[in-house]
């Protein structure tokens, strides 16, 4: 059964032999490398032995009639941890996107980011209602079904949440991507403009402000500027393809492209316009930000131009990169400004920097992939990225966000992250700061 | 035509100034500028035009949309149901009143297992008094430091939020049950724990609340905001905000050869590398990147049986340092099973040398142990 020939392993490059040989000691390594590969070839036995799945029957294809990742893929989930709760209580907590696990700039739906201030609703879409009314001429009242009626657009968008790396203010906290800037995430949404909604309504010209309020127990809402609302907003009822999840608030929540993800309100029940506005507690005892002059700032809504390496990252380090590989620096670059126009990649903590390649779709307000090849020499790095959007914001220093907000604001941190890689390929989260 | 050399040289430079700019985008093809937007939003961002079908990198349906309307017309009695949010100027401000002293009892009976004990916080859920507007200042820049407290008294700006998200998202586990009576009484003892008098007036223990006082409350850090959205201007205040970002919110520098951050001040100080001192690594599940196959769901799911062990008996049986037979532990289960069954359940059931009745747990009934104790022994084979 497995008469493998010799000479069919000999066709196998040498690259792959590094791949298939390390678990090998070191020294096996290094005598590899001096040796001529063919003569050291071992026999990998996942090629000279038929697979297990290979030799029996799989599963009936409709075991799982809503389909689910490989069982080996059960580490790719969303974290949490006690210190972003109250008490370990997961009922108003966030739990992380395992951004290191990503690939491309769609977040599957089963690891969006989460975040919730009364555990997460079921909203039974029978007995949904939304209303508009205030200062509108015609009030209204819609069914789920009579929502999806208005004509549809979709737009790839992030959510994040303002709090993302609201932990390393004072410093570094978390050695790990998806604890630094896991509270976002990046998908494509469907739902209807509200301007096409409000066309017919009638909005009076005194409306300055709009309430946005849901339904869960938390009964969440927010006063949001209706020049947003009448330049991108939408209501939104489905999330890369499908109906969202119940953690994104089924069945349906408020869009605001590139504005606090609480901003956008889950399990929307009411708006309504006036003149002005509301102070609901999400926009007064929490999500502002404290400065060091004892003031804070309030309606904060942007979030401004960011970006991160994902790869290398504490989680995903390059201890099996040898000195002299070629290896792709990869990370993603956001803006709730605009579109990302550039990222600029420095190694040695901010003293030097060249321009990174942008990779895959550039859209507005959507997270942006960048990359850069690079040629492993073995040495420590400091490894930063910096990324300017098309309204000519450029990504601070720690230092320079410092001098302006102070350590205490908790949210709307974007400074520069830095991993520091060292001698061994080994990442871990640092910050360059005095 | 000294003039005119003045000139030209005034736009060579700017050409080269620009040629710089473009060059630093150069290999990105710069997409972003291709979408032709205007930096005219609120928020000091980009604004993107809808024209001939495109919208930045999107095709819309140009077909006319104005006419499209579904739903109906609100009645009086559901706008009156839903529109009933609480506002600075006492819009949707319920009648009612009560006391600091119903207040109390409410709290001590429904808000003290989160929030503490007089508001002091506990257990990580928000702290609703002790803090002060001097502390807003604190600044942690060094271990030990005391932090801003930003509670009710010292932070929140109007009093209008706390009575609304009162009522709509409090308590915590059963919200929207508080009658306006008792959430005037809970918002009076809120008022008595921050010490924030109504009117020149102290919220003491005897205070009744009432709409017409609620009214006169005044915030202590009712001018801790910016910008000040408040009145016709609100709007524009933003809008003039976000126009000075770097001045207002914090800014970056482009440069890409021998930078020094500009916000070192001191000029010999350079920036250091800080690493992270005390890791919080305790993160739900673990941290793993593993591809292997995951535990068996049978082993990690445990029955009712082995989480009353758990609870009941491991502390001394899960080993054999207390003396008791370890479950897991063969040849000695074996030796106990030999007395037989009977023997075995009865003296778990009413106690037998070091071993209290029940595991010291009288709550558990007869049947409940035997099941237990077949769990032990079925484990111990």
């Amino acid at each position: 059964m497995n008469n493998i020939s010799e000479n069919n392993l000999e066709t196998n490059s040498r690259r792959d032999f590094f791949k298939k040989t390390a678990a090998y000691s070191v020294s096996a390594i290094t005598a590899a490398a001096v040796l001529a590969p063919s003569k050291l070839l071992a026999d990998d036995e996942n090629i000279t032995h038929h697979t297990k799945w290979g030799t029996t029957l799989g599963d009936e294809l409709n075991k799982h009639p809503y389909g689910i990742p490989s069982k080996y893929e059960h580490n790719i989930v969303r974290r949490t941890s006690s210190l972003m709760s109250s008490a370990g209580d997961m009922h108003a907590a966030v739990s992380m996107c395992p951004l290191h696990e990503l690939e491309g700039i769609i977040t599957p739906n089963g690891l969006h980011f989460t975040r919730t201030h009364n555990g997460v609703a079921h909203v039974d879409p029978n007995k949904f209602r939304l209303m508009i009314h205030g200062l509108v001429k015609k009030p209204l009242v819609l069914t789920l079904d009579q929502l999806k009626r208005y004509p549809s657009e979709t737009r790839t968008l992030f959510l994040e949440c303002p709090a993302n790396g609201a932990a390393e203010w004072k410093g570094p906290q978390f050695n790990s991507l998806q604890f630094v800037k896991g509270m976002m995430s990046n998908a494509e949404w469907t739902g209807v403009r509200l301007s096409v909604i409000l066309d017919d309504l009638g909005l009076k010209p005194e409306a300055k402000w709009m309430l946005a309020e849901g339904s869960d127990g938390s009964e969440m809402s927010r006063t949001i500027p209706v020049e947003k609302v009448l330049d991108d907003a939408m209501i939104v009822w489905a999330q890369n393809g499908e109906a969202l999840r119940p953690e994104q608030g089924y069945p349906v929540r408020l869009m605001l492209p590139g504005w606090e993800a609480n901003l956008c309100i889950k399990y929307l029940k009411r708006l309504e316009f006036g003149e002005n506005p509301w102070y609901c507690k999400e926009e007064t005892s929490k999500y502002t930000v404290l400065t060091a002059s004892g003031k804070a700032i309030q309606h904060f809504y942007p979030l401004e131009v960011n970006s991160i390496i994902t790869s290398p990252c504490p989680e995903k380090p390059w201890t099996d990169v040898q000195k002299g590989d070629l290896v792709e620096i990869e990370g993603i670059a956001w803006s709730g400004h605009g579109t990302i126009s550039n990222v600029d990649l420095s190694m040695d903590g901010g003293k030097n920097w060249f321009q990174a390649n942008l990779k895959g779709l550039v859209l507005p307000k959507s997270w942006t992939r960048f990359s850069f090849m690079y040629r492993y020499e073995g040495k420590p790095l400091l490894l930063q990225s910096r990324a300017e959007d098309d309204s000519d914001n450029i990504q601070p220093t720690v230092n320079q966000e410092k001098a302006v907000i102070g350590v205490e604001g908790v949210y709307h941190r974007n400074s520069i992250c830095t991993w520091e890689v060292n001698d061994m390929g080994e990442v871990n989260n640092v910050q360059v700061r005095s | 035509m000294f003039k005119l050399d003045h000139k030209s040289i005034v736009i060579t430079a700017a050409l080269v100034a620009s040629t710089t700019l473009f060059t630093g985008c150069f290999g990105t093809s710069n997409i972003a500028e291709s979408y032709n937007g205007s930096v005219d939003a609120l928020d000091g961002g980009v604004t993107y035009p809808r024209e001939n079908g495109i919208e930045t990198a999107y095709a819309y349906n140009t077909q006319d949309v104005s006419g499209v309307n579904h739903g109906r017309v609100p009645t009086p009695n559901e706008l009156k149901a839903w529109d009933a949010d609480i506002m600075p100027d006492g819009t949707g401000l319920p009648e009612g009143s009560g006391s600091v002293e119903l207040g109390d009892e409410l709290y001590e009976s429904q808000c003290a297992s989160c929030h503490g004990e007089f508001g002091a916080g506990g257990k990580g859920y928000p702290t609703l008094a002790g803090g002060s507007l001097d502390s807003l200042t604190n600044q942690r820049t060094a271990p030990g430091m005391d932090a801003p407290k930003r509670t009710f008294g010292s932070y929140w700006p109007q009093a209008s939020t706390m009575i609304w998200y009162i009522r709509d998202a409090m308590p915590y586990a059963h919200p929207k049950s508080l009658s306006n009576d008792e959430l005037y009484a809970l918002t009076a003892y809120l008022l008595n724990v921050n010490e924030i008098s109504i009117d020149g007036v102290e919220v003491d223990d005897e205070y009744v609340l009432d709409r017409e006082k609620f009214l006169k409350i005044k915030m202590p850090n009712r001018e801790g905001f910016y910008p000040n959205i408040d009145g016709p201007n609100g709007v524009e205040n933003v809008r003039a905000f976000f126009a000075d970002r770097p001045k207002n919110i914090g800014a970056g520098t482009k440069c890409m050869e021998d930078c020094k951050d500009p916000n070192i001040l001191d000029g010999n100080k350079e920036a250091t590398v800080m690493r992270i001192g005390m890791e919080i690594s305790n993160v739900v599940p673990a941290y793993s990147t593993v591809r292997d196959l995951p535990v068996e769901a049978g082993t990690s799911a445990k029955s009712e049986t082995e989480k009353l062990y758990d609870a009941n008996c491991a502390l001394c049986h899960a080993t054999d340092a207390m003396g008791a037979p370890a479950v897991g532990d063969h040849d000695t289960w074996a030796t106990v099973v030999a007395q037989g069954m009977d023997k075995v359940n009865s003296n778990a059931i009413n106690g037998f040398g070091g071993m209290p009745a029940k595991g010291g747990n009288m709550d558990l009934t007869d049947a409940q142990v035997i099941d237990i104790v077949k769990f032990m022994v079925d484990s111990s084979k």
